[in-house]
């Protein structure tokens, strides 16, 4: 089948968006290439602490406007963008695949995932009610207000340029903030797109906008002092960074980070449908997602069912279709960048180095369609891995799957439970109570039954333990609207 | 042609589709007697993409199997959109019990695939299938008078 056309055809400039203006940064513009094709598809500036002064100050100045705009008012310019982002559910994901690379079916169910947010926050009028008592004591009622607590910084990573975003965006303007969003300079299109219809939908200059670049953006975040809060998606260190500055700045935070996560395969698993889940969950998005599996866990001594299940894995990791995520055909798009393939390139080094076998090698691949093999690679496997190998402990992000052996449930509880990762653990059985059992014990903030990517769904709050997480509250979901709102007790009396 | 994503899949469908349609509204063209019945099973046809995307695009997720649900050979499904012949009736008739037999084969096939993977998408293809299952007793009552 013919590759899906492509959204972006022209050369663009990326520009900032500030108070409802589209403005250029005064910063240095660095390009934005197809890893797939390699042309150049954009320009982004990396703006200067002035555009985040700017960004904050218009938020800031929007701020008593919206705070006091009635939350059902609020929704219905959620309502409109929802519809706005249907209306050009297509485009959106064609653009994802455009200047990431991930397939066609994956860009649509991350413009899925990021509407369904939208959705979800549309509901903010039930979502933000207080409670209310009459007569704590004779004639004295007490009663609790969530109320919005002013401008936050959303920091975005390049693996979802769509979706994570919106995992805080639509809940922090829904309560009444404004934001200021920074979206990953190597993927800048998608949020870009998705601005204009922000600004299509009406929503009133300054409650929404974008400022792009690299370090200095997100330096000037996380030291504006007219930032109440932070929510942040990336990798452990710079997550547990900007943590520690929001806690010596009296801002709050979420901040997502990175994950090493096990996949328990248990030998009474329908093995049918955990060869597709595992091959979605380890090379889906070309590994380079934290939900990824990293680690498959392979439990019991029946070497017959470790090698015949192990050989099923490889087979089908085989014959995954490499290519332009244009054309449909294809499963795995190539990795975001060409220094990203060189890590994963460098981790399977080491990862022979320290002696495990590399029984499936993503150094040979075949690309399917004519484009250069800059940022492409295959999906890699190892055996005979052990939990101190560098390949076990430490994330990846790419289409690599180290294969464990663990005696029993036990030992693949204790193997999760010792890495410092906590994210996305998952383990296929047909018994509940092996199911039961790794839920209880287990720490991970998303934990999976039979399912390979365990991505809460909107409604519910997007967690993570350990170095995968830190702060208390989540995005998504309630927990997203508790994060963006303060509560006011109020205890009344009249005389 | 090899499908293995749930991409390639609807593609094929609205292609199977699609094509069904035209024929449809090929055989109205030549049986006058008949013209309003297969155009209203080439409307059909087309509600049936509808259906179908709506399926997709409202389930498929990052997390769903989307590209590694299915593995199905495009061959045994195709099917000459053009090949009605004016004068035949029966013949057409043949030929579009044929048509129907391979896109239900088609969703059945797709659906077993990935049943337990793609949530809403291979009910759809079971419920347009069943649908289906009335069409051969409808063509097959068809008689020139």
């Amino acid at each position: 089948m013919a590759v899906l056309e492509e959204p972006i055809k022209d050369l663009r400039i990326i520009k900032n968006y500030i108070n409802g203006e589209w403005v250029e940064s005064k910063g240095e513009l660095y390009d934005v290439v197809n890893p797939a094709t390699g042309k150049l598809v954009a320009k982004v500036p990396y703006s200067t602490g002035d555009d985040v002064d700017a960004a904050v100050k218009a938020a800031r100045d929007a701020f008593w406007e919206w705070r006091s705009t009635p939350p059902v008012t609020r929704a219905r310019y959620l309502f409109r963008l929802k519809e706005l982002l249907e209306e050009n559910f297509e485009e959106l994901s064609r653009i994802q695949t455009q200047e990431h690379g991930k397939c066609i079916d994956e860009s649509r169910g991350e413009t899925r995932r990021g509407i369904e947010n939208v959705e979800v926050a549309c509901g903010i009028a039930s979502m933000m009610m207080g409670d209310y008592l009459e007569d704590i004591a004779t004639g004295i009622d007490e009663f609790i207000i969530r109320q919005p607590l002013g401008v936050f910084g959303v920091i975005a990573p390049f693996n979802f340029p769509f979706m994570i975003p919106l995992w805080s965006a639509p809940y922090a303007v829904a309560t009444g903030n404004c934001v200021v969003v920074k979206p990953s300079e190597q993927v800048p299109n998608s949020q870009a797109r998705l601005t204009e219809l922000v600004e299509e939908a009406g929503f009133p200059p300054g409650v929404w906008n974008v400022v792009n670049g690299s370090r200095e953006v997100v330096s000037g975040i996380l030291d504006h002092p007219g930032i109440s809060g932070i929510t942040f998606v990336g990798s452990t260190p710079t997550a547990k960074y900007i943590y520690e500055m929001c806690g010596k700045t009296g801002k709050r935070v979420i901040a997502q980070a990175g994950a090493k996560n096990f996949m328990v395969v248990m030998p009474d698993c329908h093995v049918e449908g955990t060869i597709p889940a595992l091959m979605t969950s380890f090379f889906g998005n070309t590994g380079q997602r934290c939900l990824a599996g990293a680690n498959l866990v392979v439990v019991g001594e029946d070497d017959d069912f470790y090698n015949s299940f192990v050989a099923k894995v490889v087979a089908a990791a085989r014959k995954i279709v490499i290519g332009y995520g244009l054309d449909d055909t294809v499963q795995m798009g190539p990795i975001q960048s060409p220094d990203k393939k060189e890590r994963v390139l460098r981790y399977i080094g080491t990862g022979l180095q320290q002696g495990a076998k590399l029984t499936l090698d993503g150094r040979s691949f075949e690309i399917s369609g004519d484009y250069p093999d800059t940022c492409f690679i295959g999906p890699s496997v190892f055996e005979n891995v052990t939990p101190d190998m560098t390949i076990a402990r430490e994330e990846i992000f790419g289409p690599v799957m180290s294969v464990l052996r663990a005696r029993n449930l036990d030992e693949a509880i204790e193997m999760c439970n010792d890495s410092p990762f906590g994210n996305g653990h998952a383990m296929f059985t047909n018994s509940g109570k092996n199911a039961r059992d790794f839920q209880y014990r287990v720490q991970s903030g998303n934990v999976g039954v039979n399912v390979g990517i365990v991505a809460p769904m909107a409604f519910f709050p997007f967690s993570g333990m350990k170095d995968s997480f830190f702060g208390v509250l989540h995005t998504q979901g309630k927990e997203a609207v508790r994060f963006f709102t303060e509560s006011k007790v109020v205890i009344h009396r009249w005389f | 042609m090899r499908l293995n994503t749930a991409s390639g899949i609807i593609s094929f469908v609205r292609q199977l589709e699609s094509d069904g349609a035209e024929f449809y509204e090929s055989l109205s063209r030549h049986h006058d007697q008949f013209s309003e019945t297969f155009l209203a099973l080439a409307r059909e046809n087309k509600k049936n993409i509808s259906e179908v995307e709506r399926a997709y695009y409202s389930v498929i997720t990052d997390a769903i199997e989307g590209c590694f649900s299915f593995d199905l050979e495009t061959d045994p499904y195709t099917f000459d959109k053009n090949s009605a012949d004016p004068g035949d009736f029966r013949g057409n008739v043949s030929k579009a019990l044929e048509i129907e037999d391979k896109i239900t084969g088609f969703y059945l096939d797709a659906a077993n695939q990935s049943g337990r993977l793609m949530a809403d998408v291979p009910r759809v293809f079971k419920l347009i299938a069943r649908k289906r299952g009335s069409r051969p007793s409808k063509l097959n009552s068809l008689e020139v008078i």
